[in-house]
């Protein structure tokens, strides 16, 4: 059985098949929301690590990418916002709140139903300003 | 009737500007919030104006207790890109140089604690062994703080006489075992001042995601070097100490118990030192990267530190580079840990977590 087959695999989502690539086992097209693939690792008990954020060139949006723990195994899943909007996982995975609020102070982004409080921006701090390249311009 | 105090960003309890706002009723606290940046640097958007040299360079200025750590994520997920492996010296090497990074982080961590205990001795006690640390590090690497000595597919410098390291290594090991370690698990002060406060329970600690020897001090454990072995660990015999109270004495607990594993696994690689090259021939100046995005994940002091590294093939410099560092994670947790608890324990409880804003403020 080879490394990717012996992950465990949620009973209730099938979040399809894995590939291998720069060290993280990646899904495929599974077709899942970011939602549906919070809840498939929670259902594993896999252990939220990061959300990375990439500007696509020539505004092309975001893609974003989930990484999971899973004992010991890094696993990504990749999803790409044409708007800079995307749904919050921080009910889901309370892990999740600090990197959402950053990414949203960083780079613009909305994760629609949470609240956000302030992390790293102060009174009259302007979202976006720190690294999205349309704005910082 | 609640009010409010904020303890940071400055503040003599603090290491680093960080702000938490306490909501106190009489002595004991019933809620907090944190608030962090004010030390945010932009690195990760540095990091996209840098060579393949220079970032290394950069990234290890991310902290100033783990900087090889740093280096050694960012030129493993780089290696990932490069196609290059380490030689197995490199390897060993990289092994050595992290455990003492690890040796110097929680004894300097013991001496704050001591302090913030109002344990003054054991403070001037712990920062007389770290220096020692420090020497050996320094004779290894010429270099006290920012070690330079990753490179992609390898390491800077060779340790030329690991036997006279070897005998720093055991001369630390029994100061350690004679002072830090007793003092730490039996005396009444240290007891009176951690047991049973500042609690995060596992249960929490899993939903949060907390890392490292918070984790491990909260029944969770979870380790890299065994999980998903790196450089040489998979040939090194030690174990990782789990303590289930989730207590601030736990994580003492916990971090001396690895400051003597540490020791174990530095004796092994010192001794099994294999002959060979610290890094790949060919010109040392010149690498061709995959377009693509490596990942690379290092057990650091405090835990987890995670590397995402994208690159473009042709490129001299990359086009993102990501960082996840454990305190970011471990941070959220003192929300928790100061709930119920008596404000004078506060510094104290947030110290456990051994923050690191120089990290978190990337």
């Amino acid at each position: 059985m080879s490394t990717a087959e012996s992950i465990p695999k949620p009973a209730s989502v099938d979040p399809g098949p894995y590939s291998e690539k720069g060290g993280v086992f990646w899904y495929g097209d599974s077709g899942l929301n970011v939602r549906d693939a919070a809840r498939a690792m929670n259902a594993v008990g896999a252990r939220f690590i990061t959300i990375t954020t990439y500007e696509l060139p020539a505004s092309g949006g975001f893609r974003l990418e989930y990484h999971w723990d899973l004992m010991g195994r890094l696993l990504g899943f990749t999803f790409p916002l044409a708007a800079n909007t995307v749904e919050s996982i921080y009910d889901l995975c309370e892990a999740a709140d600090w990197i959402e609020r950053e990414i949203h102070e960083e780079y613009r982004i909305d994760f629609t139903g949470r609240e956000y409080e302030p992390l790293l921006l102060r009174e009259g701090g302007v979202c976006g300003v720190n690294l999205q390249k349309e704005v910082a311009q | 009737m609640s009010y409010e105090i904020p303890m940071g960003p400055y503040h003599p309890g603090l290491e680093e500007p960080y702000k938490l706002n306490m909501i106190c009723e009489g002595e004991t606290v019933k809620d907090a919030k944190l608030h962090i940046g004010f030390n945010f640097r932009g690195i990760e958007h540095l990091a996209e104006t840098r060579n393949y040299i220079q970032v290394i360079a950069l990234m290890e200025r991310v902290c100033g207790i783990c900087s090889f750590i740093h280096t050694l994520t960012l030129c493993q997920a780089m290696e990932k890109l490069t196609g290059l492996t380490p030689p197995p010296r490199a390897q060993y090497i990289r092994v050595i140089m992290g455990e003492l990074e690890r040796l110097h982080s929680h004894v300097l961590w013991a001496g704050i604690a001591a302090k913030l205990m109002g344990f003054k001795t054991m403070f001037m006690t712990c920062f007389e062994i770290r220096e020692k640390v420090m020497d050996v590090l320094q004779a290894i690497s010429g270099n006290r703080v920012n070690y330079a000595m990753n490179r992609i597919g390898g390491v800077n410098r060779d340790i030329q006489d690991p036997l006279s390291i070897l005998a720093m290594v055991e001369a630390l090991e029994n100061e350690m075992t004679r002072t830090i370690i007793p003092i730490f698990t039996t005396s009444k002060t240290a007891t009176s001042r951690c047991a049973g406060i500042g609690v995060l329970t596992t249960e929490r600690a899993r939903s949060l995601g907390v890392v490292g020897p918070v984790a491990r001090a909260s029944g969770i454990g979870q380790d890299l070097r065994k999980e998903a072995p790196y450089a040489a660990y998979a040939e090194m015999d030690f174990s990782v100490p789990v303590v289930p109270d989730g207590d601030v004495r736990a994580r003492l607990l916990v971090r001396a118990l690895e400051i003597m594993e540490s020791c174990k696994i530095l004796r092994q690689a010192l001794a099994k030192l294999p002959p060979g090259e610290i890094a790949p021939p060919g010109d040392s100046s010149k690498f061709s990267f995959v377009t693509g995005t490596a990942t690379a994940r290092v057990e650091a002091p405090r835990g987890e530190v995670m590397y995402s590294v994208s690159w473009k093939e042709g490129a001299r410099m990359p086009s993102r580079v990501h960082v996840r560092t454990p305190t970011y994670v471990n941070m959220p947790a003192v929300r928790f840990m100061v709930q119920g608890a008596r404000l004078a324990d506060t510094p104290l409880i947030q110290a456990a977590v051994d923050p690191c804003y120089s990290c978190t403020d990337r």
